[in-house]
């Protein structure tokens, strides 16, 4: 087990330094002149002096490996540079907007399990029937509505008809239900379908049979046999929902007006101001890592075969 | 008429409802210049906001334009980046991928490396960064699309080109002689193509979907050019007065995403076997014996 989560880990830290090289010469094969595009960001002329004056600041006319390990020195430490355009500290604008994603992500991976699961159990428990159909019904609907026109659809709902809770903002749990909503409706549709079939397979394995013999009802195999066997299933997919939310995220937060990472990129990306693309970018990459490392830690805790095989 | 039947036989056993919604979304897409009754982008603010009428079939926008011409034009421009997304996604992905499954050793290995990097990867962050760095604009939507979608086709492709590369026929043509630009160019190549293809068109409803987000983030098809995406996030600050501009474009583009995860689907099972039923399996034995008695009276 120790030699499996060694190797894990190792694994991981591999995967990070690539994918800082993945952010470093994205920004670093940008087309045109750097300094010349900072210099007009800063709204001055450029000037070959003034654009000189910039190059030495921000250190392009240094070889690229010692750019590269400056940047990757100054990244561990949590040091991202300074915004291109703004010229405020990255990180320090990170800091809190790394909160406000959290919270984004956090609650709707938590509301995405709860709908999942009770689509799949809802389908399982009455297979090829009404409620079976239905669930699957809703799971193609909310796979295919494009996330924008989900969250279009919770505001005019909510916000406009009923008048419920807030269309925009970050104050307070009575404003983080919408996004949360939004983003957790692909996820769900997915990850009830996971559900789904993995009950079905479980239903037909022998250690079922062994617990129909013994006289248990379905609901006690469903939920006493057939949960835990799924659970490592669906850990995984979950992972993979988890990675894919920040991608969401994106268009959810501009949406509702949350400063969080997302809208950060953005800004970044439609302003072309690389030391934001490269921050968030690896900050992305650090995310989807550290969710694998931390979902096969978790099948590993949830599945004894695993387990076996490693010890 | 022969070569279109198993074709039309295929077509019989996809769900019907996804094939018409697939069918009208290419073909409005195709015709949409003949079929919008009116100018997209003619505004007229006398006639701004209005609901559904004999001119204006289903009203119009904030700017007085005609939400139907709008949303016709919208699937023609939805239509052609698709393709050229796809296209683009594609030449990468085969070529890559056949490189690959002709190759194999360390070239595989590597290219591998990066289609698992890239399929981890939300496609919507690859294609922002890429935009990010370049400059937004309609090609570099195309060519940051592409970047993120090749190695969904590489992988595809790779996996086809390995398993034609393992088959008796390229191992006589290597006998034969046959340079490896003919087996690759005249048989590697054409072979992978088609059922790379295949796997394409399910595809093209998130390649839809990605083109319309990318615009309504607004870096994408940019204003003047109807889009469902940006005609969405246009008609949002009047969400409250007018949401039927909001729905409109939103449930057109669900449609279509609708038919072709559904085609995608029914694709996907059509290609796992089926188990034999023991009746098949009876049949097939009597089929095997009669060679082996053809084989012993020759």
């Amino acid at each position: 087990m120790i030699h499996f989560i060694s190797k894990r880990l190792k694994h991981s830290l591999v995967l990070l330094f690539m994918a800082s090289l993945v952010c470093f010469t994205l920004v670093v094969s940008a087309p045109g002149n750097v300094a010349v595009l900072i210099a007009e960001l800063r709204g001055a002329v450029a000037t070959p002096g003034y654009v000189e004056q910039v190059e030495e600041e921000i250190g392009l006319n240094k070889p690229l490996l010692m750019r590269y390990v400056d940047w990757l020195g100054d990244a561990v430490r949590g040091d991202f540079g300074i915004s291109y355009r703004t010229g405020q500290d990255v990180s320090a604008d990170l800091a809190n907007r790394m909160l406000v994603t959290g919270t984004l992500i956090a609650g709707s991976a938590v509301i995405a399990t709860l709908i999942s699961l009770a689509l799949g159990f809802l389908g399982a428990f009455w297979p090829y029937r009404l409620p079976d159909r239905v669930s699957r019904g809703l799971a193609l609907l909310g796979a295919s509505t494009p996330t924008f026109f989900v969250g279009a659809l919770m505001i005019y709902a909510f916000s406009v008809t009923f008048q419920l809770l807030p269309s925009f903002g970050f104050d307070g749990p009575k404003s983080w239900i919408l996004p949360w909503l939004t983003i957790a409706v692909l996820p769900a549709a997915v990850l009830s379908r996971v559900v789904r079939v993995g009950l079905e397979e479980a239903m037909v394995s022998p250690f079922v049979l062994t617990a129909k013999s013994k006289g248990l009802g379905r609901t006690a195999i469903l939920f006493r046999e057939a949960l835990p066997n799924i659970t490592p299933i669906f850990i995984n997919a979950l992972g993979t929902q988890v990675g894919l939310m920040t991608a969401t995220a994106i268009i959810v937060e501009p949406l509702f007006a949350w400063q969080g990472v997302g809208d950060y990129f953005l800004a970044g990306v439609r302003f072309r101001d690389f030391m934001v693309v490269q921050a968030c970018l690896l900050i992305f990459l650090t995310f989807f890592i550290v969710v694998n490392l931390i979902v096969d830690l978790a099948v590993l805790l949830t599945d004894p075969r695993i387990r076996r095989q490693w010890s | 008429m022969n070569m279109l039947n198993p074709i039309l036989a295929r077509l019989n056993k996809m769900p019907r409802a996804a094939l018409i919604t697939i069918g009208l979304f290419f073909a409005l897409g195709t015709f949409a210049p003949w079929l919008a009754p009116q100018d997209p982008s003619t505004q007229n603010l006398l006639e701004a906001g209005l609901g559904p009428s004999a001119a204006h079939w289903l009203g119009t926008d904030h700017l007085g334009r005609d939400t139907f011409s709008r949303l016709i034009i919208a699937a023609n421009t939805s239509l052609v980046s698709v393709g050229s997304v796809l296209g683009a996604a594609m030449t990468i992905g085969i070529l890559l991928g056949t490189i690959a499954g002709y190759h194999r050793g360390w070239v595989d290995d590597l290219l591998m490396r990066v289609v698992d990097v890239g399929l981890s990867v939300p496609s919507l962050i690859i294609s922002l960064a890429v935009i990010g760095i370049v400059g937004p604009g309609y090609w570099t939507m195309v060519l940051a699309l592409a970047l993120a979608w090749w190695p969904m086709s590489g992988r595809i492709s790779r996996a086809v080109a390995v398993s034609i590369m393992s088959k008796p026929h390229i191992e006589a043509l290597r006998v034969l002689g046959a340079s490896p630009w003919r087996i690759y160019f005249g048989h590697l190549l054409p072979g992978t193509i088609g059922s790379v293809m295949v796997y394409a068109t399910a595809d093209a409803g998130t390649a839809a979907l990605a083109v319309a987000t990318l615009s309504f983030l607004g870096l994408g098809i940019q204003p003047p050019t109807p889009e469902w995406g940006q005609m969405l996030v246009d008609a949002l600050p009047y969400l409250e007065s007018d949401p039927r501009q909001v729905l409109l474009p939103g449930l057109a583009l669900t449609a279509a995403v609708i038919g072709f995860n559904t085609l995608g689907e029914s694709i996907a099972l059509n290609r796992i076997p089926k188990p034999l039923t023991r009746r098949m399996l009876a049949i097939r034995r009597a089929e095997v014996a009669s060679w082996s008695k053809e084989n012993s009276d020759a």
